[in-house]
């Protein structure tokens, strides 16, 4: 069996979601859709600080290392003096290491963001789902056929 | 839908006609706009071919001024970029209301100047077909990239600026893409489609979305910073008078938001126009961004001031000669245009009711854009052409072809521009749906 609520506004869905978490439906047999992001829902749901921030650290410090590794091991192996400045001049390789930072950070961050968020969906991408500006939850009860019933 | 639309989600319905509004089948006035910019494009290109096949005189570069128009068209075009992450990332670290109105295009163009910009130093090559020797890469030519060089720093400030732009372009446009979906038939509907990558909005998705868009524009934020203070190097590294000072990279960084938002100005203006965007795009939001090119002006004005200064103060005799060359040899009509284009006519805007006159900023805005280009093109030339040894001092030629890929890098911007208008959401629908709550 599957229920659908639609409402156009947004606080008689989010009493709507309240209300449902009350009666004890539970939160993965909920899926809920919002035409824009709602700060309310994150705080019901209870949902963790995303993950997201661990990825794009651990990509801003690969980074840095990559940055400063790269032409440090790169300027020894093929040493060419030039202007009589010692082969590893960490000034100028700040700025290589400080682009890459942003370059990795930036690249791991999307990526992150693509495999948290499930994205892209080739089911959706297919079939998607459309609920016309509207806030709607579904609950599910048996497998979901990527439909749905008409009300 | 059955169903009475209520109040709450016809706003929502309005906001997503307006904007897609746009990508409905063209004006006539599109196609004019659209066939002069791409018929500059070509003939640019035409010229570059021109270029390859005679040798690099035709480019008007001489034996001191080695860096001419090309590097001139890079750094104004990068500049240009740079308002557009100005105002979609710094702005929205800032929370500024009004940058909703603008931040669609102003990435769209960050994007597309910097491919622009990007063709310059690739056309100044003598021999472009081997602008990849820049790149680090394992090769057999027992040479490596020198990373203490100014240009290898280009080459990864610029390129990550890309990269970042495009990606931060792309993220903000997800959500917008799966409401075009909707709206879409046949191919264009698949293609809307795969290009959302079946964005529904669950919580979840939206919870991480929204952290992403906070990283990529703390990220950008720095970012912006760097890349024209690193372009800023290319010429401050060196030890030609009149380039080597200390004050190049905030003197640039400034000058770029400048042009930055006065070609946002120049854009946003006619597309307001054309696609009457007027409820979303207020005389408050020109209001604001008028004060944004203002505040700028000043910096500008100041870095000036400072750099004859030191330059007089300095005592150094080629720095001092460089200066007065600058402001009253051969090319004091272009400095005198700088000077009038960036310090003079934005003044204007400390008058409120000329900041809120639609088409007084839009005339400003060209003179700006101008005046920025006759900025970077004395700085380039003046130093150039008169360094150190009178027995070496000389003037770059006059050039057609110069002008002509000039020009067509021009027509190759508002072509992208324009091609972006209509077929992708030009505000954000989401945001402003967000805003409107």
């Amino acid at each position: 069996m599957k229920k659908e609520y639609l409402f156009e506004d947004k606080h008689e869905f989010v009493e709507k979601l309240k209300d449902l978490l009350k009666k004890g439906v539970p939160v993965d047999r909920m899926q809920i859709y919002l035409p824009f992001p709602v700060e309310e829902v994150e705080e019901i749901l209870g949902r963790p600080v995303s993950k997201l921030n661990f990825i794009t650290l651990l990509g801003a410090i690969t980074g840095t290392i990559t940055g400063f590794g790269f032409t440090a091991y790169t300027v020894l192996s093929r040493p060419l003096i030039t202007g009589g400045k010692p082969l590893i001049s960490i000034p100028a390789f700040v700025i290589i290491a400080f682009e890459l930072t942003i370059l990795f950070g930036s690249i791991t961050s999307f990526l992150g963001f693509l495999s948290l968020s499930r994205l892209p969906d080739i089911r959706r991408i297919l079939n998607p789902m459309e609920f016309d500006n509207r806030f709607a939850i579904v609950i599910d009860d048996g497998e979901d056929d990527g439909k749905r019933d008409e009300d | 839908m059955n169903k009475a639309i209520s109040k709450a989600i016809e706003f929502r319905y309005r906001i997503e006609k307006d904007v897609l509004a746009a990508m409905k089948k063209p004006h006539i006035q599109y196609w004019i706009f659209l066939f002069i910019s791409v018929i500059l494009f070509v003939t640019g290109m035409s010229l570059w071919y021109y270029q390859i096949k005679t040798g690099m005189g035709v480019s008007g570069k001489t034996h001191p001024v080695g860096w001419y128009m090309y590097i001139t068209n890079f750094v104004f075009w990068v500049g240009i970029a740079h308002s557009g992450t100005l105002i979609s990332a710094v702005l929205f670290l800032f929370r500024a209301g009004f940058r909703s109105s603008f931040n669609r295009s102003a990435e769209a163009m960050t994007v597309f100047a910097i491919m622009t910009a990007g063709l310059f130093p690739i056309i100044h090559l003598g021999r472009p077909w081997l602008f990849y020797w820049l790149l680090p890469y394992p090769n057999e030519r027992l040479l490596w990239v020198n990373f203490k060089s100014p240009l290898i720093w280009d080459v990864f400030a610029v390129g990550t600026y890309f990269t970042v732009s495009l990606i931060f372009f792309y993220v903000g446009m997800i959500p917008d893409l799966a409401i075009a979906r909707r709206y879409a038939t046949g191919w264009k509907r698949r293609l809307y489609s795969f290009l959302s990558l079946g964005w529904q909005g669950t919580p979840d998705q939206w919870r991480h979305y929204n952290r992403l868009y906070m990283f990529l524009a703390s990220f950008a934020t720095p970012l912006v910073v760097s890349v024209h203070s690193v372009v800023s190097w290319d010429f401050a590294m060196s030890i030609i008078p009149g380039w080597h000072t200390t004050i190049f990279a905030p003197y640039f960084v400034a000058g770029a938001i400048f042009s930055g938002t006065a070609m946002v100005i120049t854009l946003v203006v006619p597309m307001r126009k054309f696609f009457s965007l007027e409820k979303y795009i207020t005389l408050d939001h020109f209001d604001s961004i008028a004060k944004i090119l203002l505040l700028t002006s000043l910096i500008v004005s100041y870095s000036y001031i400072v750099e004859f200064s030191m330059a007089f103060y300095g005592g150094n005799i080629f720095e001092m000669e460089v200066f007065r060359y600058r402001a009253f040899g051969d090319f004091w009509i272009f400095f005198a245009i700088m000077i009038i284009c960036n310090s003079i006519i934005p003044l204007f805007l400390f008058i409120r009711k000329l900041r809120r006159n639609i088409k007084f900023l839009f005339i400003s805005s060209l003179f700006v854009n101008v005046g920025m280009w006759m900025e970077r093109f004395v700085i380039i030339v003046t130093s150039l052409s008169r360094d150190f040894d009178p027995y070496a001092w000389g003037l770059p030629s006059f050039s057609t072809v110069a002008i002509g890929i000039t020009l067509g890098s021009f027509g190759m911007f508002f072509m992208l521009f324009l091609i972006f208008v209509k077929v992708l959401p030009i505000l954000s629908i989401t945001e402003l749906k967000e805003v409107h709550e």
